[in-house]
């Protein structure tokens, strides 16, 4: 069309035609277009009405609450089990008690999240954290475990399944003294517990030794039974490993630890039994089952962790 | 001018005429009605989705054990049904939903039921929910114990005891074990905590009815030595999230229809 023809066109749709068609100005109308159009798809985007609220409700469900809706599935299983008899023979006013309990629920629940309790709670958190591993473990459970992979499994901790021995035992101390030449001091008392070994293999009682070398018992055992555990609870791990090694009457070498030189003096071991497979079973079981749900929830947290954006503030790590 | 002549053309006469383009009128009458086509066409179509949102509608608004009453909704939801259960169940129950005794997932034609009683409520509440799934409205009260893995039960008790299921059934057994056998169902352990004095199983644990020789997992004497030596921990994923409440109506319905055809009756408690 030339602006020959257009000039024939009448008023301001002509002039626009014209303007639109002469060389210069025709380059810059697409953009032009283009930007209108952005600018009206934007003012829809931003101006168009929310989505309606719902008035009514809708079907499968026995109400609203704030356009939450409660499920008539849920509604007639609180329903019956509240009541106990199936739901066509409850009456009105019991489900509208259990519908207004539902609602209150429902109520107190959203109340929970505008005050948001998943980040403020420590309860709501840990219920939150422990649903997520039940739906790690379910499909796990549904793995029936062989005996040979439970025969593996106690295999390979059959530390675990052990009956709790006892042991009375004496936990003697030379305590190192003398902050300037303490190396000097603990080589004296080293050579002092060694002498005091002697003695005591050779028949001493303790209180020779208390009377000759200067040991005191340490108070970390009150010289009665104790069972393994409690013993090394407070012996510590390495007293606790060499007096697992003594028999009855039996005196260990001197064991530097911490606070001194320590002699030990058993007085009587039961020593820890190992149970058979066949006795351990039932524990053997439980504990596999515990180790693969543990499997499961690590593996669930591995991938958890590699979909996430973690960033740790600087001079902290995880 | 020489005119050049074609041999194949022939003159028009009566007999031989050369049809004519159409007409201006016929185009436009032939415009007309493939337009009027295309609307009746699209007035058919929306009427179908009106007529799918109306019955969509009543579905679901309909209280669950009345819908199986309504054949009109009945026809509409096994048609929804029957491609969802392919998709999404037919890996478990197969597609002829007679189930998988190697995975022990339940036949879901007959009448033998292990939670509930077989009511559109009830299989709409499993495929809701699931069974074990891990969520908190799950079927999940009890599960089969490993009595003989955990070592609760000795190998022959275990024997004593298929003897005695075997007895239950009305099938072959060894008199002496199944009285031995029946000793230990009301012994210890006391199988009747779950599955009832008779035997009748309870719908609300999910416990089977031992009676009805039907059997999740097989009711060969080994599959039944299995069931009590390993346990059962069977587990069915749960659909709310992932299928609408329509989709899970219509499931609900479909399998009630397979499994409840016109003059059956439902029983509580398969076997496990």
């Amino acid at each position: 069309m030339s602006p020959t023809m257009l000039a024939r066109r009448p008023g301001a749709l002509r002039r626009a035609l014209a303007v639109l068609a002469q060389r210069p100005a025709r380059s810059a109308a697409l953009p032009t277009c283009a930007v209108a159009l952005g600018l009206l798809v934007a003012a829809f985007g931003l101006f168009r009405p929310a989505p309606p609220r719902l008035t009514a409700v809708p079907p499968g469900y026995v109400a609203l609450v704030n356009q939450k809706g409660i499920l008539l599935s849920d509604f007639i299983a609180q329903t019956q089990s509240e009541t106990g008899a199936p739901f066509t023979e409850t009456t009105p006013s019991e489900r509208q008690r259990v519908l207004h309990e539902m609602v209150d629920e429902e109520l107190l629940v959203q109340r929970g999240l505008v005050l948001d309790l998943p980040e403020t709670t420590t309860e709501v958190r840990d219920i939150m954290a422990s649903a997520v591993n039940a739906q790690v473990d379910a499909p796990l459970a549904a793995i029936t475990p062989t005996d040979a992979e439970l025969h593996a499994f106690y295999d390979t901790h059959r530390a675990k399944y052990t009956t709790g021995g006892t042991m009375t035992v004496h936990d003697l101390v030379l305590h190192v003294g003398g902050y300037e030449d303490a190396d000097q001091s603990l080589a004296q008392a080293q050579t002092d517990a060694a002498d005091a070994v002697y003695q005591l293999r050779s028949g001493a009682s303790i209180d020779y030794v208390k009377e000759h070398y200067g040991f005191v018992d340490s108070g970390r055992v009150d010289n009665t039974e104790e069972l393994d555990f409690a013993a090394k609870l407070h012996l510590g791990a390495k007293l606790y490993e060499a007096a697992g090694m003594l028999s009855d009457g039996e005196v260990s070498d001197p064991i530097v630890d911490t606070d001194g030189v320590h002699v030990l003096v058993m007085d009587h071991r039961q020593p820890p039994n190992v149970a058979d497979f066949s006795t351990a079973r039932n524990q053997v079981y439980s504990d596999y089952r515990d180790a693969q749900n543990r499997r499961g929830r690590e593996q669930n947290l591995k991938i958890l962790r590699s979909e996430a954006q973690i960033l740790i503030a600087p001079g902290e790590s995880e | 001018m020489h005119q050049i002549t074609d041999p194949k053309h022939r003159p028009s006469s009566p007999g031989n005429r050369v049809r004519a383009p159409l007409g201006s009128r016929w185009r436009w009458t032939l415009a007309l009605a493939l337009a009027l086509l295309a609307g009746a066409a699209g007035v058919a179509a929306g009427r179908l989705r009106l007529e799918r949102a109306r019955l969509e509608y009543r579905l679901l608004a309909a209280m669950p054990e009345r819908v199986a009453s309504d054949p009109v909704l009945v026809r509409f939801a096994v048609a929804q049904g029957r491609a969802l259960f392919e998709h999404h169940c037919a890996a478990c129950h197969g597609s002829n939903m007679r189930g998988n005794r190697a995975i022990g997932a339940p036949d879901l034609t007959d009448s033998v039921w292990l939670y509930g009683d077989g009511s559109v409520y009830d299989i709409e509440r499993t495929v809701m929910y699931g069974i074990r799934s891990g969520r908190s409205k799950t079927h999940n009260v009890t599960d089969m114990p490993a009595f003989g893995q955990r070592g609760m039960l000795s190998d022959a008790q275990i024997r004593d005891l298929v003897q005695y299921l075997l007895k239950l059934n009305g099938r072959p057994h060894e008199g002496e074990s199944a009285e031995e056998g029946r000793a230990l169902f009301y012994g210890k352990p006391d199988c009747g905590d779950c599955h009832g004095s008779d035997a009748r199983g309870d719908s609300d644990y999910g416990a089977p009815d031992l009676t009805v020789n039907v059997w999740n997992n097989g009711g060969d004497p080994q599959s039944l030595y299995d069931s009590l030596y390993f346990g059962r921990h069977r587990m069915m994923p749960a659909w709310l999230g992932t299928l609408s409440l329509e989709q899970i109506r219509a499931l609900a319905v479909y399998v009630y229809s397979r499994s409840h055809p016109p003059g059956r009756t439902a029983t509580t408690g398969p076997t496990e």
